[in-house]
């Protein structure tokens, strides 16, 4: 049974090796439901890792997870029905077009799949004109727009973003700010890694920065720029108002 | 979702993992239409294949006929194997799998949609394999005759894609899929290639006497049973796994 007032995210210990390489080494990190927190670290720091165990596409070596308070290992589908990732990936398939994935997504989900309900999700993220359009000669800004929407219509608990702004235009950043926003607004916990911080450090209420694997800094999401930087460049010790994690 | 934990009596369950089947099946056959050449080239390797078996029977007629029935299930097991591994990588080159394990979708109807889909592909090569091969190895053509073999085409096809289709998605991610199905599945499926075999030799001797042909029959639909039973329940296990 899902706890109401359980985190969206309880982590302890959390681990995945790929062969010899510790991609994700130690995180110990609880996430309060309807809070947004903002991931930082440089590449290979373990972002996209951790983003992926959360959704139940990695199983973690070692260490303990809760999602909504029941344990990601045992009940792994139950706790991906409760989120949803908008990650590098599109999951899109080539030949359909934008109508046709959608469709295809709005029925496996039992959502209404008519064009008169479908239409004004395309045309709200700027691809009504594309609709009929075969996926495959989609831009990688049109492809995530359209992968937004699959997010939309799971209804989920918990939004996990990686890299949401990365290939899109002015117009489509401001897209993802405002759906962002959307799903805060309705308590929708949210799970943002990125390298645009300034943008992303707008829509979180905390912040993290992992450095090879490990939390090197947690706090609120105003101070992340210059942890960011204090981390990166060593200065681990500068008082930066956040918690430091040896 | 696991597959186990519904009772059968669960009929919203049902109806969900129906419809759920359903979309996959509509949607692989939209990208089957899209990519039509793919059916094509592996209808284009049955037929070169019937064609090898009529040459390696040097013309000799009352050989060539009396394997006819051989040479024309082979030619549907060698072709499943292209049509199989090619229907998951395509999964696998648009992340497809992946995509779909993100969605609350039971992993049991992803499974009939993609083994329907893949039955339909393989049945439909029949119609153009049978006339071929009968034209190849001098056996009389009957219209009777054609519309029976069919018939056992559709259960030999679905007693091939039922663990054809597991296999190919526990292949899918390897790099030596194309040598690991056919090791995998060939030896699971001898008891459909022996029974529909012998089924359709009964059908072109004509020699109907006892209750044979019942029986290949019953067992054919038997092992398409338990196939289409058994792999359901395990595919979510091997897509987890993979």
């Amino acid at each position: 049974m899902i706890k109401s007032d359980a985190p969206a995210i309880k982590a302890a210990g959390l681990g995945r090796r790929f062969g010899r390489y510790w991609a994700l080494a130690h995180v110990d990190l609880e996430l309060p439901a309807g809070r947004s927190l903002l991931l930082a670290g440089a590449n290979g720091s373990g972002k996209t890792t951790f983003l992926r165990i959360v959704a139940g596409l990695h199983r973690p070596t070692r260490g303990t997870l809760q999602i909504f308070g029941r344990d990601a290992r045992e009940e792994r589908e139950a706790c991906r029905q409760q989120l949803t990732l908008v990650s590098h990936s599109a999951y899109l398939y080539a030949r359909l077009t934008a109508l046709e994935s959608l469709r295809t997504w709005a029925r496996l989900l039992g959502q209404p799949s008519r064009d008169a309900d479908l239409m004004p999700l395309l045309e709200e993220v700027g691809l009504g004109n594309h609709h009929d359009q075969a996926v495959g000669g989609f831009s990688a800004g049109m492809r995530k727009r359209l992968t937004l929407l699959r997010a939309r219509l799971e209804e989920p608990r918990m939004v996990l973003l990686d890299e949401p702004f990365a290939a899109l235009d002015v117009p489509g950043q401001k897209l993802v700010k405002d759906w962002v926003q959307r799903f805060r607004d309705d308590g929708i916990s949210v799970v943002l890694a990125s390298h645009q911080l300034q943008q992303a450090a707008e829509l979180c209420d905390d912040a993290v920065v992992l450095h090879k694997g490990q939390i090197a800094w947690r706090g609120g999401a105003e101070k992340v720029v210059g942890a960011f930087e204090a981390v990166t460049t060593d200065l681990g010790g500068t008082d930066l108002g956040g918690e430091e994690v040896a | 979702m696991t597959p186990l934990s519904h009772s059968s009596s669960d009929r919203g369950f049902v109806r969900l993992l129906f419809s759920q089947a359903w979309t996959v099946l509509r949607k692989d056959l939209l990208l089957e239409w899209r990519g039509f050449s793919r059916f094509l080239s592996v209808l284009f390797f049955g037929l070169v294949t019937l064609a090898l078996f009529a040459f390696a029977g040097d013309a000799d007629t009352e050989q060539l006929r009396g394997g006819a029935s051989g040479y024309l299930v082979l030619a549907l097991f060698l072709s499943s194997t292209l049509a199989l591994s090619e229907s998951f990588r395509l999964e696998n080159e648009e992340q497809g799998i992946e995509g779909l394990l993100l969605l609350p979708v039971d992993t049991t109807a992803f499974y009939y949609g993609k083994a329907i889909g893949n039955t339909l592909f393989l049945f439909l090569l029949g119609p153009v394999l049978t006339p071929v091969a009968l034209v190849f190895y001098a056996v009389e053509f009957d219209f009777l005759l054609y519309l029976q073999i069919l018939g056992l085409w559709v259960l030999t096809a679905a007693g091939l894609t039922a663990p054809g289709t597991l296999y190919a998605a526990m292949t899918s991610r390897l790099r030596s899929q194309d040598v690991l199905l056919p090791l995998l599945l060939f030896p699971l499926v001898i008891p459909i290639l022996i029974a529909s075999v012998k089924a359709i030799d009964v059908l072109l001797t004509g020699d109907f006497t006892g209750k044979l042909l019942g029986e290949l029959l019953a067992l054919l639909i038997v092992f398409d049973l338990v196939y289409w039973s058994i792999c359901g329940i395990l595919f979510h296990y091997v897509i987890e796994e993979a």
